[in-house]
């Protein structure tokens, strides 16, 4: 190791790292615990004093994904044997299985509406962003700031219209709806990454394709899109997450058929009162996925939260 | 300060950006603050003058 | 290079359309590239912000479609103004928004220049701490109200082992005073990644050569922290401060999960309260006037925030 003034030492070091990783772990606390909820079963997730060590079951899965009933002796009776490993865990909870639950489907709904909105928000973003990028625009900042300043705007006063207009078109609970709402709401973060992106590839390649004989179409698509892909991949993944975590139109915009997971999960409830397992194994299905394409998308994370202002 | 104040007589950008700026922040300081009814009742027209000068003067030359 | 899909596109369009792509000069294809984003943006925000403004000077009214609307000037304006209930809620989200900041930017910064002391493994403790930002705001709040339980809540729990006292004494989500502390401290445990990533880029956007011309002048380790280390990274600090200022000043699916608002109104910021005259009350007109309100506030905000941002982009 080569010594220099700015190179702290060794102890400072390991006084940095076990402070840094006390944090860590009070951070992950809460979300260990949701995973750890998950697999609970309903006495030992309210047991005083909280579990630590605890039998592990797919009770909380089993209800999340299933709708029940309390079952009286007749009906237990009348069910004959438990036929699947599902059916045998709710008869241990004195419930019989009446049907799927809501939840797969607001999954879907979750899924459908993200990749839809990513995918257009990507198609529309890309080339405004190349746009903005290279050519003149006319009123270029005013149109940049434009764009910035929708995704600042308040959630909920940007719904009293939305909603208006969405009934006046039959747009509202529609997947379409959702989707073109999300796709504007993330075209203000796509445009800028996306523009921070572009403008780090050098403008001579383009014009070598030019000379070419390339149209600028095609410089565009064989040139700069291949050399954008890491900065397009990591801000589709942004575009993603915000679809996949937003509450507040969701909340007020959907109610049934295309209603996303996030207003859905907090409605879960037991047969007797609050289903905390099956809340927590929803909410891990639901998180989990996020917190694996935040590992993926480490190296970009301050890029996406500052607009691509700050590149380090 | 004499700079500031020449630099508004001559349509710079930045004087009048800072004091844009400084009239948003004081009327979002005037919506919240817990002291008196009154300054809250002003706060919006105050950040509305702000918001409109911010915009007209970002387009006045450096 | 000739099998690429885009090449066989490009032969398979027919002769005349080619010619005409070809052909279409840099502004067109400038204009083209850019009309979809700003059509779509003035459908779903500017066309809506123009209905609101219209709407913030009638009584209109949702869930009375057949109503009379009425144009009534800016008397809404003046209610929402001289209303101390709307003014109590701008309050509580003063209280919020301060705290949050207060706390996030202590501990963000603190953690960013414990990071930056560079010892083994710090890439996968940041990446653990920034968990929390990534994830749904509503989920995760509805989950804290079940940590936040008397007596079986984890954080209870957890406070009661460290202080000794009933953890079924409190609640923090029940109580009037504690309740606004609940949701600082959710905001404050989600946030302060956010914060923290900020800073770390400004302290890693400082040269080691300042520090080095510094140690040659003898100058002491507390003295290169406050000469060099915080004037550096404060216009990094200004870009966080502003943007949590403005995310938390509309703070809505974290609170709302978490408390609802209550107890009484004590949680109540600005976008709960907007969103029960909306959608609760159905006085679209009224709320329509709360919302411009709003709006102006954040695009004043946001206006700041931009000038931040092209500052930090100059470094």
């Amino acid at each position: 190791m080569s010594f220099s003034v700015t190179e702290p030492s060794n102890g400072t070091k390991w006084f940095a790292g076990i402070l840094v990783i006390g944090y860590a772990l009070i951070t992950i606390a809460p979300l260990l615990w949701i995973i750890a909820t998950g697999f609970k079963s309903g006495p030992d997730s309210i047991a005083y004093p909280p579990k630590v060590v605890f039998e592990p079951t797919l009770e909380g899965y089993v209800n999340l994904f299933t709708d029940r009933t309390r079952a009286t002796q007749d009906m237990l009776d009348a069910a004959g044997e438990p036929q699947t490993w599902y059916d045998q865990i709710a008869r241990d909870q004195g419930t019989v299985i009446t049907g799927p639950s809501r939840y797969g489907e607001r999954f879907m709904n979750s899924v459908i509406i993200g990749f839809g909105s990513t995918a257009l928000c990507m198609l529309l973003g890309t080339a405004a962003a190349y746009a903005f990028s290279r050519f003149r625009v006319p009123l270029k900042d005013d149109l940049l700031f434009f764009i910035l300043s929708t995704r600042m705007m308040p959630p909920i006063a940007v719904a009293i219209p939305i909603f208006l207009m969405f009934r006046q078109l039959g747009l509202s609970d529609t997947h379409l709806g959702m989707i073109l709402l999300y796709t504007a709401v993330n075209l203000s973060l796509s445009v800028w990454l996306l523009k921070g992106f572009i403008d780090e590839i050098p403008v001579e390649y383009e014009e070598a394709a030019l000379i070419d004989g390339y149209t600028r179409f095609q410089a565009f698509y064989k040139v700069v899109l291949p050399q954008a892909a890491t900065g397009i991949a990591s801000t589709a993944i942004f575009c993603l997450i915000f679809a996949w975590n937003e509450y507040a139109f969701a909340v007020l915009l959907t109610s049934g058929t295309a209603q996303t997971a996030p207003p859905f999960i907090p409605t879960i409830i037991g047969t007797s009162g609050k289903d905390w397992p099956a809340v927590a194994a929803g909410a891990t299905i639901f998180l989990v996925p996020v917190m694996v394409f935040t590992i993926l998308l480490r190296k970009h994370l301050l890029r996406g939260i500052t607009f691509g202002a700050v590149r380090k | 300060m004499s700079n500031f104040i020449s630099g508004l007589l001559r349509f710079r950008r930045g004087p009048w950006e800072m004091l844009a700026s400084i009239l948003i922040a004081l009327g979002v300081v005037m919506l919240m603050q817990p002291f008196a009814i009154t300054l809250y009742s002003w706060s919006f027209l105050i950040t509305l003058i702000g918001t409109v000068i911010f915009i007209i003067v970002s387009h006045f030359p450096e | 290079m000739t099998d690429t899909p885009i090449h066989k596109v490009a032969q398979a369009t027919p002769e005349s359309m080619a010619r005409r792509i070809r052909g279409l000069s840099d502004r067109t294809i400038a204009w083209i590239f850019v009309a979809p984003t700003i059509f779509l943006l003035l459908a779903v925000n500017i066309f809506p912000l123009i209905w609101t403004i219209r709407l913030s000077f009638t009584d209109y009214r949702v869930n009375r479609p057949n109503r009379e609307v009425e144009w009534v000037g800016l008397q809404n304006y003046e209610r929402i103004l001289s209303d101390p209930d709307i003014w109590a809620t701008m309050q509580a989200t003063a209280h919020f928004l301060i705290w949050t900041i207060v706390l996030q930017v202590l501990i963000g910064f603190a953690l960013a220049f414990l990071i930056n002391k560079k010892f083994r493994g710090n890439d996968l403790w940041t990446t653990i701490i920034v968990f929390p930002m990534m994830l749904s705001p509503a989920v995760v709040g509805n989950f804290w109200t079940f940590l936040y339980q008397p007596q079986i809540g984890l954080f209870n729990y957890v406070v009661a082992f460290v202080t000794g006292a009933d953890p079924a004494s409190f609640s923090m989500i029940g109580d009037v005073h504690l309740a606004p502390w609940a949701i600082i401290i959710a905001d404050t445990w989600m946030w302060t990644p956010f914060v923290m990533l900020i800073c770390l880029a400004g302290l890693r956007s400082i040269p080691d050569s300042i520090y080095e011309a510094a140690e040659c002048d003898r100058a002491s380790k507390w003295r290169q922290f406050w000469t060099i280390t915080v004037p550096m990274v404060l216009p990094f600090l200004m870009l966080a401060v502003l943007f949590r200022g403005i995310e938390n000043f509309k703070m809505f699916d974290l609170v709302v999960q978490l408390t609802g608002g209550g107890p009484g109104n004590t949680t109540t910021l600005t976008s709960i309260d907007l969103k029960r005259e909306a959608f609760e009350k159905w006085r679209t007109g009224y709320s329509s006037a709360y919302a411009v309100i709003l709006f102006v506030t954040v695009f004043g905000l946001a206006s700041i925030y931009v000038k931040a941002l092209n500052k930090v982009k100059e470094r």
